[in-house]
């Protein structure tokens, strides 16, 4: 608190960073902007920008690309992470972080020996996402290595409503790895809701979620549909335990905090609780 | 500079993640240490707890009971680590701090049902007095697995008037509620943050006693108003917000029920309108 010390540049450059990696779903910008009046040097800003590609792609966060939203994310970097593809579209773009916007959008090339798997999940999970999510916005990656079929579903759907002081989004990540053949594959799943209430505070959800199992796939029509199905129920259950989570501590641990009323059931007469001290106070003498 | 540097300073605390204060604020304080004192002042942290080793009793840490490193106890009125020249309410006021911590005690009793409660006083330039009251209360309601804690943090300004027969009060409060849930079936759950309302009003003083009267009424009231909006807002807006990202029930399904309804409104509208023609006046 007294003869504090100045931090090193490189100290100064990793706050900014930490600041602006837990900017809020939506609020990307205002953050950024409080961090660099605070920074007060635009060339540590620079320096920490780096951090803007990792906040994008670990928010999914969504872009429109001729129209249509895209997502920017990790396994969609191309072009030694300069560039972002979208699969569904199949088009690259080039992406501005601060301004939300994409640009020299080509179309790109596919990788045929992964298609027909990619396909039809995109296509069995449109159906679901169309289901359940009111503003979905999707992407699934996949790759051949040795046999082995490599896929990855990122998703996310978000409300943002700043004049009105709140913003929430939900985010999954789905990696499914299975032989080319069919057989056994792998499914992990990372799930994350967080909601931001900033009306006069601050009040945040933050809850996440991992999963990890195996299912059967045969063919690529068949095992989509296995995959969707999986998603589906472990989305519905964690989903079914945050609702769960609220009314349980609703009615149990924040009752259990402060009561309502007074066991009387009546506010405090504070002349009584006051001269009940006074009183006790004569009588000690 | 440092007017906007403070404007943004405090924006920021306010978006970024609750559960993160203590180290948010440390390093933002690191960032811009011109703004250490005003930050402390204003930034609202989760409360500490320290014992007075005389009379072993706990007390609450915060912004107004610190002296540089130190914290003064309600009960021994001593700084712990001992400082010298620490800054020590007048006997006057100190005084009536002692009624207001046993009033408080009482109150935080019937509410409460537990926890720790202290309350600082100080004079103030003006020849007002100001005050701050603290609760904190944790608890996990028998259940390990669901975790709960409240902070309140009321500040009180107190301004006699009148040759000393009125006072004015302003009040700003903030109340912080964290919860935790560790089920495995929701992953790892925690709703947490606060909210802060202000009331300012004026009552009739006959001695220092009435302070405690009227300060009680004024911090009752503003508790259990912002209870009201904390259970609104933690257990229904924000998890209607989190439901209206994904939905439960099928959207399909859901806008043709939302068509039939509406169908069934307007035709049940129609008939009325029709019968109340037909009906001979």
């Amino acid at each position: 608190m007294s003869g504090l010390d100045e931090i090193s540049e490189e100290e100064r450059v990793r706050i900014a960073s930490d600041f602006i990696m837990a900017a809020p779903p939506g609020e990307f910008k205002e953050v950024v902007n409080d961090v660099r009046i605070l920074l007060g040097d635009d060339r540590l800003l620079t320096r920490a920008s780096s951090v803007f590609y990792d906040y994008a792609t670990e928010q999914f966060t969504s872009v429109k690309v001729d129209g249509v939203d895209c997502l920017v994310t990790k396994p969609g970097s191309v072009d030694n992470a300069k560039r972002f593809v979208d699969p569904t579209t199949n088009k690259v773009f080039t992406y501005n972080f601060l301004k939300n916007e994409a640009s020299e959008v080509e179309d790109a090339e596919r990788d045929m020996s992964v298609e027909t798997w990619r396909e039809a999940v995109q296509s069995a999970l449109k159906a679901y996402l169309d289901e359940v999510y009111p503003a979905h916005v999707s992407a699934v990656y996949a790759t051949m290595n040795k046999d082995n079929v490599d896929l990855t579903i990122c998703l996310e759907d978000h409300k943002y409503n700043p004049s009105n002081f709140w913003n929430g989004k939900w985010k999954s990540k789905w990696d499914v790895s299975f032989p080319t053949a069919g057989g056994f594959g792998k499914v992990t799943g990372a799930m994350r809701v967080q909601v931001h209430y900033y009306e006069d505070g601050n009040v945040q959800l933050l809850t996440s979620k991992q999963v990890d199992d195996s299912i059967q796939l045969s063919s690529p029509v068949e095992g989509a549909a296995n995959i969707v199905e999986f998603i589906k129920a472990a989305e519905t259950a964690y989903q079914l335990a945050i609702n769960e989570n609220y009314s349980t501590m609703s009615n149990t641990t924040f009752k259990a905090l402060r009561r309502n009323l007074p066991i009387t059931h009546a506010l405090i007469d504070w002349h009584k609780l006051h001269s009940f001290h006074v009183g006790k106070d004569i009588m000690n003498r | 500079m440092n007017g906007q540097q403070l404007d943004c300073a405090l924006d920021l605390m306010r978006r970024l993640p609750p559960q993160e204060i203590e180290k948010n604020l440390s390093d933002l304080i690191d960032l811009v240490p011109d703004l250490c004192e005003d930050l402390l002042a204003s930034v609202d942290q989760p409360l500490k707890i320290a014992k007075d080793r005389k009379s072993n009793k706990d007390y609450l840490l915060c912004d107004y009971n610190r002296d540089g490193d130190s914290y003064r106890s309600p009960w021994s009125n001593e700084y712990d680590p001992p400082i010298e020249d620490g800054s020590i309410p007048s006997d006057k006021i100190r005084k009536f701090e002692q009624e207001a911590n046993f009033a408080f005690d009482l109150y935080r009793e019937q509410y409460f049902e537990g926890g720790i409660s202290s309350c600082y006083f100080w004079d103030q330039d003006n020849g007002g007095f100001a005050g701050a009251i603290l609760i904190k209360k944790t608890g996990d309601s028998g259940n390990k697995m669901f975790k709960g804690s409240w902070d309140s943090i009321h500040v009180v300004e107190i301004q006699e008037k009148g040759a000393g027969r009125n006072a004015h009060y302003k009040l700003i409060s903030t109340v912080m509620l964290w919860l935790h849930n560790s089920r495995p079936e929701s992953g790892s759950f925690d709703l947490g943050g606060s909210l802060s309302r202000q009331a300012e009003k004026d009552a009739p003083v006959t001695d220092m006693s009435s302070h405690i009267v009227n300060i009680g009424q004024m911090i009752e009231k503003m508790e259990n108003n912002i209870r009201g909006t904390l259970d609104t807002i933690y257990f229904g807006k924000t998890a209607t917000i989190m439901n209206e990202t994904r939905s439960l029930v099928d959207l399909k399904g859901r806008a043709k029920m939302d068509q039939i309804n509406k169908q069934m409104a307007d035709a049940l509208t129609a008939r009325q309108q029709a019968q109340s023609k037909a009906t001979p006046q």
